[in-house]
């Protein structure tokens, strides 16, 4: 027979469960709403036209992030440029030519790792190979540690949106007697360019908001200089330092950039994911 | 529909219509399901057969926008109720689909699982039980050996007889099954058969298929189902050998569908 | 015939920079190697003013703050799973979905200028003399959440750091819990189950190696985690018992240290520091890698 005691227990044990579930859910969204929350509400009374403007301050004057911004578009913008054709090109070797080659195999694993690995990491790596060589921090080792990053994330997108062109589009165009080459960029690249744009936007969220490669790497400087063989001044650098620093000043700067930063992130994620879903349909 | 009159009915379906969000898959089904006898439902892919055998186990309440309408009364309570406890109506209502579903577990937790959900009882009897079930489906002498291995080791038939086995163990009243031997060879598929054979002394047993000819050997009633409508309803034999209406010939006769 | 060489340079090219980092970490770390040896894993000795170093206390933190992080996520972040796939009206599961993935979107800095001047103020005022009052006289906890309220420490390390991995366990586990056969459900739900009897015998182990797939890969990014942890960890090379004493990662430590540090024995322990570092992440992602691809290979073949 029916145990409904037992039954009820159950019933009990379920709802408990689902409780928790719920709870979970409102745990995460809880930390989103209170860290979006402080950061709105501590930066945008930081704000000020002056940010864009002036310089980064000696501690005790007002100023703003100009030379930080400015640096930091040259370093996320010379990353993008080195790190999307090698990845645009190393992701359409593994989805085009070497679909199931043993080489493949290895890129793609050794991909994965990078694509997750800690990103101190890479910037001790491009401290090795040139700040030491060079003798100097740069913004060329900066936006060289910020590719490193790039790199993965272009390949990865890369490869998937190209696997999603259906083969009958590549048949066609061989049936036309196009060489391979001509396919690919012709055909293959044209119908997955959303996909590909998603993954490069993507790749420039993940670096806006880098800050430990950049550390000993690009360093930081207090002027303006758009010298790439110097120290440049960054957000992420900036904020750091001056968030870690005693003087309130400092401090209101930090959550300045630290608003403009995560707008920007945030924006950049979520017009790839629009282009994405964009495409999907 | 003569026959039926010295036969107790189990579930009565009245007036079910169904919708799949706006398109309707059910059209005012009306008729009965007796108690411990075989009915078969038949009729070409989209008729709604395997829809109307979801109805009465309110499966298709895990879905968003699917709706029933009408009355489907189990021993005179219409489970369509909205104060219907869903677990225990599923537990009086059991059901096995048409490709076998081993639970990740082992072939004796398969069994054990639906046993204590709304029992309790010892090591000793759940063994007893357990071993009960397997037999009755015919799988005992091949897996008393192993039943701690995982249910996925198993073939595809003796799947099949382990989702049977485990239906039989949480002693429902009802049992559907929904093309149970479709995705079985042929000799698994005799093995069904001659289980349900067995299953109908004590279960009442609702079986949609395919197959003409299974239809004909298992069942004890016929539904003949066509674009979500019930074409005839009638005692098997009756069905295939004098159907009244002209389409459910052209159907048995293999004309169409 | 060049196109398709490009292209085979270029993905040799990411096995290159791999390779590089291994290689000039390695160089790096040559001198510090040399001084040390192995004891370099096991001393607590952090000295700059002798050279004398040692790796034990940031390994420490590390592990620690990432145990922590897990504990507190894992569950969570398949409670998220769970609540989206099972429990959430459907037009919200896209929206909530995306809220939480958002969670991974915000930079890490952000999490750690967040921790360190709203979380920790509130944490030491609030939350935190509440939990050392309520453990202080129980038997061995009170060793482990006992002692002064600093509000920063390893304790705030990992709660920061089990929020910014949530959005990955929760992700993960929601596609995998996806791939599991609907009629495998049905078939649950059909015996008489509740969603949390379905949830815990079927889909659970179902997809239990891209579960734990997943929280491999939370772990690898927890392991790394550079600035969410430099900022509120306190940066101190001892190890203490309490949790909510400060203490350090591998990570904070080469963040904090590295272009202060004067000397090439100082520089080449840090790099050092760097490479197990890496080593860690790799064998987790690396383990990671081989489960979710395990079930990359079984959806694929299920799909077909």
């Amino acid at each position: 027979m029916k145990n409904m005691a037992r039954y009820r227990r159950r019933k009990r044990g379920n709802a408990i469960f689902l409780t928790l579930s719920t709870f979970s859910a409102l745990f995460g969204l809880a930390w989103l709403a209170v860290i979006l929350a402080a950061l709105f509400y501590r930066g945008l009374v930081d704000l000020t036209p002056a940010t864009f403007t002036e310089m980064t301050p000696p501690p005790g004057v007002p100023g703003g992030l100009l030379n930080a911004i400015v640096g930091s578009l040259i370093m996320n913008g010379l990353a993008v440029a080195a790190g999307t054709p090698l990845g645009l090109l190393a992701g359409t070797y593994l989805a085009e030519y070497g679909r199931y080659t043993r080489l493949s195999f290895f890129v793609r694993f050794v991909n994965d790792i990078l694509l997750s690995a800690p990103s101190i990491v890479t910037g001790l790596f491009v401290y090795e190979i040139i700040v030491v060589r060079m003798q100097s921090f740069s913004a060329i080792a900066g936006a060289a540690s910020l590719m490193v990053i790039v790199v993965p994330v272009v390949v990865r997108t890369t490869e998937n949106m190209l696997l999603l062109v259906p083969n009958g589009l590549r048949e066609a165009a061989a049936a036309l007697g196009a060489p391979r080459s001509a396919i690919i960029k012709a055909v293959t690249w044209r119908a997955a360019r959303a996909g590909i744009l998603t993954g490069v936007l993507l790749a420039i969220a993940r670096i806006s908001g880098e800050t430990a490669p950049l550390l000993f790497t690009a360093l930081n400087n207090q002027f303006w200089s758009t010298n790439l063989y110097q120290p440049m001044a960054n957000l992420p650098v900036v904020i750091f330092q001056f968030a870690m620093s005693p003087y309130e000043g400092w401090h209101e700067l930090a959550w300045a950039g630290a608003l403009l930063t995560t707008v920007a992130v945030l924006g950049l994620s979520v017009v790839a994911r629009i282009l994405e879903s964009s495409k999907r349909n | 529909m003569e026959a039926s009159v010295q036969e107790k009915t189990k579930i009565d379906v009245k007036n079910l219509s169904f919708f799949y969000g706006t398109t309707q898959a059910l059209k005012d089904i009306s008729m009965p399901i007796y108690d411990r006898k075989v009915t078969a439902f038949i009729g070409p892919s989209g008729c709604g057969k395997s829809t109307l055998l979801r109805v009465l186990n309110r499966i298709y309440e895990l879905y968003p926008n699917q709706r029933a309408e009408g009355e489907v009364m189990l021993d005179g309570n219409d489970i369509l109720n909205t104060k219907q406890d869903m677990n225990l109506l599923r537990s009086r209502v059991g059901m096995v689909f048409q490709k076998p579903t081993p639970f990740p577990m082992t072939i004796y937790d398969n069994i054990a699982f639906g046993i204590k959900l709304y029992e309790r009882v010892s090591r000793s009897e759940l063994d007893g039980r357990v071993e009960h079930a397997l037999q009755r489906a015919a799988l005992w002498g091949e897996v008393k050996d192993k039943l701690h291995e995982s249910g996925l080791s198993l073939s595809g038939g003796q799947q099949q007889r382990l989702c049977i086995a485990r239906t039989v163990a949480t002693k429902p009243e009802v049992i559907l099954l929904d093309e149970p031997a479709s995705a079985l060879d042929p000799i698994s598929t005799a093995k069904i058969e001659e289980l349900i054979d067995e299953l109908v002394k004590d279960y009442t047993i609702a079986i949609v298929t395919h197959n003409m000819q299974q239809a004909s050997r298992t069942s004890d009633y016929t539904a003949f189902m066509y674009l979500g409508e019930l074409v005839e309803f009638d005692n098997t034999e009756k069905v295939f050998t004098s159907p009244t209406n002209k389409r459910t010939e052209q159907y048995i006769t293999g004309r169409f569908g | 015939m060049r196109f398709r060489m490009l292209t085979w340079l270029a993905s040799v090219g990411v096995l290159a920079i791999f390779a590089g980092v291994l290689v000039s970490l390695g160089v790096g770390a040559l001198p510090a190697i040399k001084a040390f040896g192995i004891p370099f894993l096991y001393t607590e000795v952090w000295n700059p003013v002798t050279a004398q170093f040692g790796a034990l206390a940031s390994i420490y933190g590390t592990l620690v703050t990432s145990l922590i992080a897990m504990l507190i996520a894992v569950p969570i972040g398949i409670g998220i799973a769970i609540f989206l796939t099972e429990i959430c009206p459907r037009p919200l599961r896209r929206p909530i979905g995306i809220a939480i993935e958002l969670l991974a979107g915000i930079p890490s800095i952000i999490y750690g200028i967040w921790g360190l001047f709203v979380f920790a103020p509130w944490f030491q005022s609030g939350l935190q003399p509440w939990l050392i009052d309520l453990f202080s006289d129980v038997p061995v906890l009170q060793d482990y959440l006992g002692g002064a309220p600093y509000g920063i420490g390893v304790f705030t390390a990992a709660l920061i750091l089990s929020i910014m991995v949530l959005p990955f366990i929760s992700a993960v586990t929601r596609d995998v819990f996806e791939t599991v056969p609907p009629t495998l459900k049905e078939a649950a739900y059909a015996l008489g189950c509740t969603t949390s009897e379905v949830v815990w015998r079927v889909t659970l182990p179902f997809a239990r190696t891209g579960v734990v797939g997943g929280a491999m890969l939370a772990l690898g990014r927890a392991l790394g985690e550079t600035m969410a942890v430099t900022f509120v960890i306190g940066n101190a090379h001892h190890i203490q018992t309490s949790l909510f004493a400060p203490g350090t990662t591998i990570s904070a430590t080469i963040a904090n240290e590295f272009t202060e540090a004067v000397g090439p024995l100082y520089l080449s322990s840090l790099i050092e520091m760097g490479l197990i570092l890496f080593f860690i992440t790799f064998v987790v992602l690396a383990a990671a890698q081989l489960m979710l691809g395990a079930l990359e290979r079984r959806a694929g073949g299920v799909s077909s």
